[in-house]
């Protein structure tokens, strides 16, 4: 393969997990290629030179060659989040906040304790528990003082508690100080009171140390999650600043040329010298929903849902009209935030699941842990010991024994079925393969509920929707998870292991800054003048701050694309959706076009709510997102071949197991179908990376982006 | 012409449920099956439908929630929904404020035993509303909409929904009310009343009903999320009926119900031991000088002892037997309120896997004595705030059946008891100046739900987490409360010292907070809790009970004064011996025992206290290790004198570290000394009995221990007979009160 010498690479996406990194490499002509490497969580940067040097190791170049035409260089990792997970982060921060607020982070918020649960978790209460806290109770100061919740002063700042506070938390040592009072978001005066006073008090003890103020952070109300966020920006995202950084650089050392970014939990990029990282520690599920926006644009599909089956979870993201909704309320580590977030739902549904029978209700239960990358009882060598998912897809001839991960871990085909048939079957008083395909029928059922609910939660239909499946797992469960819901398409990308990966590719690079207003829209319109002039004020103060985040990687501001947008509710009700504005400047006059959007938002998400226009409107956030172009990868198109697949990609046949009884399927080599090609279940197409199963019934066709389209 | 019966197979509603009763009797299991047939056939498909329906159920809820408004229901989730079968059997449910579950089923029952098939009639698309606590509900304030569903012309089951609301329009403002005494006191009440049809609500019930209350726009928009709901659960039903068939439908749901009744039965053979569990609960009613109505002017403690017999076959009986009797008071309690409190606390702790349903109503026996506060039968009583009698009372039953798990080695699962929800303030004001001058505000926030659970036998309690009506506890954010009640700004929000029942293992701890009146006027203000007694016995195994609560609010204050110098006020109560607020304020401080009281009129700058309530202990304090009485110091859990006085623990507060450091010499000592107290205050039984019972032959006893046992001895002769056994009284002995 020495012609690909020359290769010359447009965009690297990397995946820092906690054990291992992935690099994702798109050619010039849009081929790819997957490397992988051991992570090195003290200096993250040699993992992934590693791993970029595996992933073009293959197209026997190295990084000095090809790498000076990158355009694109997104990373996404885990690195932050494992920092508060495993309790690794700075907690040498001192927090100042209203006096009598003091255990605001402490007391945290009772959902913390079952948010995460399951159905029979958050029923049972024993299993409910609060996350440990991140800082010291002493480490909390605070002081006197109210804004109120209209943004007036009910309580001026006591300056000299302030002095007093600033004092303690110095001779602590403590290495930053956030603060955090009630209503800044309304009116940031008293923080920034403080900040005055604790620089004077840092000038005097001969100190500096960073002040950060939640209306400066996150503008949004909510203490809780706007404290966490505060303290979690500190406590996890910023000690990896540094290393973010290093690895720009030593790319750029060697030859790379374009910048480094950051994937967010809002689906941009951020540069490492952003003032918050916070939004990048969720990114991990993000890059298959801007792979999922990618293709909607590609098709031109409005509404297409993305599902993701990995080896412990399954996620769901919609986009509607081409749109990628965002939330604002998430949770890190069981900790609630308020940093904006697409919208992904996830239930513990991945192949590694365990299945078992529990003798008191005579039925198989599942989860809620997993086997990971252990696979199953069917990996001899990982001492597993209890039936997973993968051992039942292996018994029922969906999966190749031999090729499993290319060969690479060899699976034993009778250990899982005497496991099967020991743990699950005998009790159960049915026959092993039975057992098998009723286990995988009742967690398949879980995630067509799963994306069921999703849709049917907004309104919708599974008809008015394309499903994406993608994953490692996703090509082998989509046809279960999918039967009986009528989905208007199903596509499945032969990448669909890396998809995520390559959706990073994809990302733009924007900056999306909040605040919120509190801003109402009476029935007669009196308030519609103050309404304007606050939004269009804001608006103006978020694309100037976003300007200057562009200013300081060197971007020229002139190329950004500011979007306004605003969250929006019906006056009384407490759940907002955000719409877009077509205007910068909103006059009086067209206030309604941003109302009537809401409306017919409101009308197409919640079909079955009646609009309540007579209450009158609420205007909760003013978002503004600031957009500079990037390059982005592109779907090469192949020539369409014969719709018979070429002899060269049969690999023989194999028995499978559906809907109660044994069939003969064909058996595909993926790599090697072209085009154009169509196959018809029973069948399995296998590649390295993942299996395509083909039921009885249903049939696949290979578009001219490689892209599978599964009908019935 | 008589109209055609929308039952099953010709028959009507009436015939169904008296059928369904008549096979739960004679054959003990739901509707006559014993053999669950669908899931022997085809165990995959039967787990496969339920998994759809619950799924069904669950995404109706959390869509609804989107589309509500009060923000009771949105913040705290005070929301759920359920599928019944045409008999009013809960079939699936979703998530939320299940103790309401069983509630719904008791109103269809209601309409089914009333006929409604026949006048006002059960047609497709129509709409019922009902708050009655005498008819399937616990309070007012908890509304629930119910629509029946059809299939062809059958009637194949109802979906029901329940929001709780701040206001249903009752002689004060709030949702928990203290001041109501009758029926005519409690609010708007809807028994059971059809009010829309054409899957609409009609417009003249709209328009009465936001009259009737003083959040009108909370009920709309509730009322709107309901109904939605329950339509969306329709659309469900129809797509499953589509897929698996009518017939498969209807044998389903009764093998869902008895599965589930199973599922209990072979949980309790599980979990427990058979015999006989019993436990005492208490709650006040310090309306003596609280009330305004002369016949309300009385103190009461209520009597809530508990029995639930474990049977051999798994089965459960309950009983109240010796309960007192009910009072001028909202405490009073409906069956479908005591019916409701125990199912959510069953499935809390015995069958909280993902299959329940009325399955576990047909598992427990129980009988809830005619005429005791737990089944006046009295309509025109109040039933506003049951949950004052209700949470006390069931405390009581988590305590017996722990006593079971500890026995059969489910040490983690054990839970003495919980935190009542409360201190539940409520009122509400006029705002008198700033950009909202001229519109009312409501006090109602739902940190309530945020209480001390018990301790286990094996770790300490949750702290300011558990709701015993409402597994998704929550206390939301202060700056998100504030916007629906800004005229009562929060001053503090902070963990309160030694709220938390004492033991080796303590019991959930809790925070208290400060709020001062501003830019308002006309303002009221109450709020309800425990004060005088313990509930659930407190503690199990030498645990101690958590505290009690206490009312504590300043009038006519200097904070104006305080506030323009830069003077401290008080940011909590920590050692009420020595208050805060008298140290720092001037002004009229009222500090009372109980903490249930009657509105009270405050003005701007006037403050208040509440405190919210922590969980029992569990084993003996002194046990508890070290590093956790530190832990308890360093977060402010507990004060020094208490961890002196109560744990036999020595410690010193290190100013530079800023942290507690225990003298491990010290504390043996001091522990020692306790050991040696406790030798010399115990006595033998018999003396401890014979003191106990002078205090009823000496007429010791305080008037309000009289009224409870008197009441108990007049409602019951089989507890009259114990009682007097015990304490070896003649047949005829009567506890006299005045």
């Amino acid at each position: 393969m020495l012609e690909t010498n020359n290769k010359k690479i447009k965009a690297i996406a990397l995946d820092t997990g906690g054990t291992m990194t992935d690099s994702f490499i798109i050619d010039e002509k849009g081929a790819f290629s997957v490397g992988k490497a051991m992570t090195t969580p003290e200096e993250e940067s040699e993992g992934i030179l590693n791993s970029i040097a595996d992933s073009l190791g293959q197209w026997n170049t190295i990084l000095e060659d090809s790498g000076k035409s990158v355009e694109a260089l997104v990373y996404s990792g885990t690195a932050m989040l494992n920092k508060l997970l495993e309790r690794k982060g700075n907690s040498n921060i001192g927090v100042i906040v209203n006096a009598g607020f003091e255990d605001t982070h402490r007391l945290g918020r009772a959902l913390q304790c079952w948010m995460w649960l399951d159905y029979s978790g958050r029923l049972h209460a024993r299993e409910h528990e609060h996350p440990e806290p991140l800082i010291p109770r002493k480490q909390f100061k605070g002081v006197r003082g109210r804004i109120n919740f209209w943004g007036e002063e009910l309580i001026p700042l006591y300056r000299d508690e302030t002095t007093k506070a600033v004092e303690e938390l110095l001779d602590m040592g403590v290495e930053s100080i956030c603060v955090c009072l009630l209503c800044s978001y309304m009116n940031p005066r008293h923080e920034k009171q403080v900040a005055r006073i604790a620089k004077k008090v840092m000038k005097k003890k001969n100190k500096d140390i960073p002040i950060i103020l939640s209306c400066e952070h996150n503008p949004v109300r909510g203490e809780t999650p706007r404290l966490n966020s505060l303290i979690i920006e500190q406590y996890a995202a910023e000690p990896s600043r540094e290393q973010m950084i290093r690895i720009s650089e030593r790319l750029k050392e060697k030859g790379v040329g374009a910048l480094l970014r950051i994937l967010t939990s809002y689906g941009g990029t951020i540069s490492p010298y952003h003032k918050s990282l916070i939004t990048t520690m969720v990114s991990g599920p993000i890059g298959g929903m801007i792979g999922t926006k990618f293709l909607a644009e590609l098709y031109g599909i409005k509404n297409l849902v993305s599902s993701d089956v990995g080896g412990t979870s399954f996620d769901v993201g919609l986009t509607m009209e081409k749109y990628v909704p965002t939330k604002w309320e998430s949770s890190l580590g069981r900790f609630i935030l308020n940093i904006p977030m697409i919208a992904l739902d996830s239930i513990g549904a991945g192949t590694g699941m365990y299945v078992r029978y529990n003798k008191i209700s005579g039925r198989l239960e599942f989860g809620p842990e997993s086997a990971g990358y252990l696979i199953g009882v069917c990996n001899e060598k990982s001492g597993v010991e209890t039936v997973t998912m993968t051992d039942c897809s292996l018994i029922l001839g969906y999966l190749n024994p031999d090729y499993f991960l290319g060969g690479k871990v060899p699976l034993n085909k009778d250990r899982a079925y005497k496991y099967i048939k020991e743990q699950l079957a005998n009790p159960l008083n049915t026959d092993p393969y039975r057992t098998a395909r009723g286990a995988l029928d009742l967690i398949e059922i879980n995630m067509k509920n799963h994306l069921n609910g999703m849709i049917q939660g907004l309104g919708f239909r599974p008809e008015n929707y394309t499903l994406i499946s993608f994953g490692g797992a996703g090509p082998l469960h989509v046809a279960g998870y999918t039967k009986d819901l009528k989905f208007e398409n199903i596509l499945i990308p032969e990448w669909a292991a890396a998809f995520s990966a390559f959706g990073c590719a994809c990302a733009e690079h924007s900056y999306r800054h909040e605040k919120s207003v509190d801003l109402i829209i009476t029935p007669d319109g009196k308030m519609d003048d103050a309404v304007c002039m606050m939004l269009n004020a804001t608006w103006s103060q978020l694309k100037k701050d976003i300007s200057n985040e562009f200013k300081k990687e060197g971007r020229d501001p002139n190329e950004m694309e500011f979007r306004p947008s605003l969250r929006i509710q019906y006056l009384g009700i407490l759940d907002d959706l955000e719409v877009q504005s077509p205007f910068e400047n909103v006059k009086i006059e067209d206030l309604n076009v941003l109302t009537n959007k809401y409306n017919d938002l409101f009308e197409e998400i919640f079909r079955r709510g009646s609009k309540s226009p007579e209450l009158g409107y609420h205007i909760t956030k003013a978002v503004g997102t600031g957009v500079v172009p990037v390059p982005k990868p592109t779907l090469p198109e192949h020539e369409l071949k014969s719709e018979k697949p070429s002899e060269e990609a049969s690999k023989g046949s194999r028995d499978l197991f559906w809907g109660g009884g044994w069939h003969e399927g064909l058996l595909w080599e993926m790599g090697l179908l072209n085009a154009g090609n169509i196959v018809d279940g029973p069948a399995v197409i296998e590649a390295p990376a993942t299996t395509l199963l083909v039921p009885p019934g249903f049939r696949v066709k290979l578009d001219k982006h490689r892209i599978f389209h599964m009908e019935v | 012409m008589l109209k055609k019966p929308i039952g099953w197979d010709g028959k009507t509603l009436m015939e169904m449920l008296n059928e369904s009763e008549k096979f739960i009797k004679e054959t003990k299991h739901y509707y006559g099956i014993d053999k669950l047939a669908l899931k022997e056939k085809d165990p995959f498909n039967y787990e496969r439908a339920y998994a759809s329906l619950r799924g069904a159920l669950v995404s109706s809820r959390e869509t609804a929630l989107h589309i509500s408004a009060s923000p009771i229901v949105k913040e705290i989730g005070e929301l759920c929904f359920a599928l019944y079968t045409p008999e009013g059997d809960s079939i699936v449910v979703s998530t939320g404020i299940l103790v309401h579950v069983h509630t719904m089923s008791e109103a269809i029952k209601f309409m089914i035993r009333e006929n409604y098939e026949d006048d006002p009639g059960i047609n497709p698309g129509e709409v019922f509303l009902n708050n009655d606590p005498q008819e399937g509900n616990v309070h007012t304030t908890d509304v629930q909409t119910i629509i029946p569903i059809f299939w062809r012309d059958e009637l194949i089951g109802w979906a029901g929904g329940v929001t709780h609301q701040i206001d249903a329009g009752g002689i004060t403002p709030g949702h928990d009310l203290v001041a109501a005494v009758s029926r005519f006191d409690d609010g708007a009440y809807y028994t059971c009343r059809k009010i829309g049809s054409n899957d609409k609500i009609w417009k003249d019930h709209m328009i009465n009903a936001k009259r009737a209350v003083r959040t009108p726009m909370y009920w709309e928009l509730d009322e709107k999320c309901r109904l939605a709901g329950d339509l969306m659960i329709r659309d469900a039903l129809f797509d499953f009926i589509e897929r698996e068939g009518i017939d498969y439908y209807k044998r389903f749901i009764r093998e869902a119900i008895e599965e589930g009744r199973r599922i209990v039965q072979e949980r309790v053979k599980e979990r427990l031991i058979p015999g006989r569990y019993r436990a005492a609960s208490f709650f006040d009613v310090p309306f003596k000088e609280e009330a305004w109505q002369p016949r309300a002017k009385m103190d009461k403690i209520t009597n809530e002892p508990i029995e639930i017999i474990v049977k051999e076959d798994g089965t459960l009986f309950l009983t109240f037997d010796g309960a007192s009797g009910p009072g001028p008071n909202p405490m009073n309690c409906g069956i479908g309120a005591m019916e409701g409190g125990q199912w959510v606390l069953l499935t809390q702790i015995l069958i909280y896997g993902d299959k329940v349903n009325d399955g576990a109503y047909f598992a427990v026996e129980k009988e809830y004595p005619k005429g005791t506060w737990c089944n006046p039968g009295d309509p025109y009583l109040s039933y506003q705030s049951p949950w004052g009698n209700l949470i006390p009372a069931y405390t009581g039953m988590m305590k017996a059946i722990s006593y079971g798990l500890f026995s059969r080695g489910y040490r983690e699962e054990v839970v003495p008891g919980y935190g009542f929800t409360g201190d539940a303030i409520q009122g509400g004001g006029i705002y008198s100046s700033g950009p909202l001058k001229g519109e009312r505000w409501m006090l109602s926030t739902f940190e309530i739900s945020g209480q001390g659970l018990g301790a286990s036998a094996v770790k300490d309690g949750l702290d300011w987490g558990y709701a015993m009506w409402n597994p998704e506890s929550d206390l939301g954010d202060v700056e998100t409360w504030e916007l629906f009640q800004g005229g009562i700004p929060y001053l503090a929000r902070k963990i309160k010292p030694n709220t938390a029942g004492h033991g080796k293992y303590r019991g959930g701890a809790n925070y208290a907070g400060i709020a001062m009146i501003a830019y308002s006027k006309d303002v009221d203000f109450f709020g309800a809790r425990e004060g005088l007694v313990f509930h659930g016995a407190g503690g199990m195994h030498g645990g101690y009970p958590h505290a009690t609560g206490y009312r504590l609010y300043a009038k006519n204050t200097n904070m104006k004064e305080i506030i323009e110098n830069q003077k401290e006020y008080p940011l909590w109560d920590p050692d009420p011996e020595h208050g805060e607020f008298e140290k720092l304020l001037k002004g009229e401080i009222v500090r009372k025992a109980h903490c249930s009281i009657y509105p009270v009129l405050l003005e701007n700058y006037d403050l208040v206290h509440f405190a919210m309530s922590g969980g029992p202990g569990y084993g003996d304090p002194l046990e508890r290790k070290l590093e956790l009485i530190k832990k308890d110091l360093d977060d402010g859990i507990y004060s020094n004198d208490k961890i002196l006085s109560i744990y036999g623990v020595v410690a010193n507060y290190d100013e530079i570290k800023g942290e507690w450091i225990i003298d491990e010499k010290a504390t043996e000592t001091r522990k020692n000394e306790l050991r040696n107290e406790r030798k010399e205050k115990s006595l033998p039984f018999n003396e401890y009995w014979e003191n106990e019972k002078k205090k009823i032959t000496e007429d010791k006893l305080s008037e309000p221990v009289k009224r409870m046992y008197s009441e108990s001895l007049n409602l019951s002769i089989k507890w009259a007979k114990e009682f007097r056994e015990f304490w070896k009284f003649p047949e005829d002995f009567q506890m006299e009160v005045k």
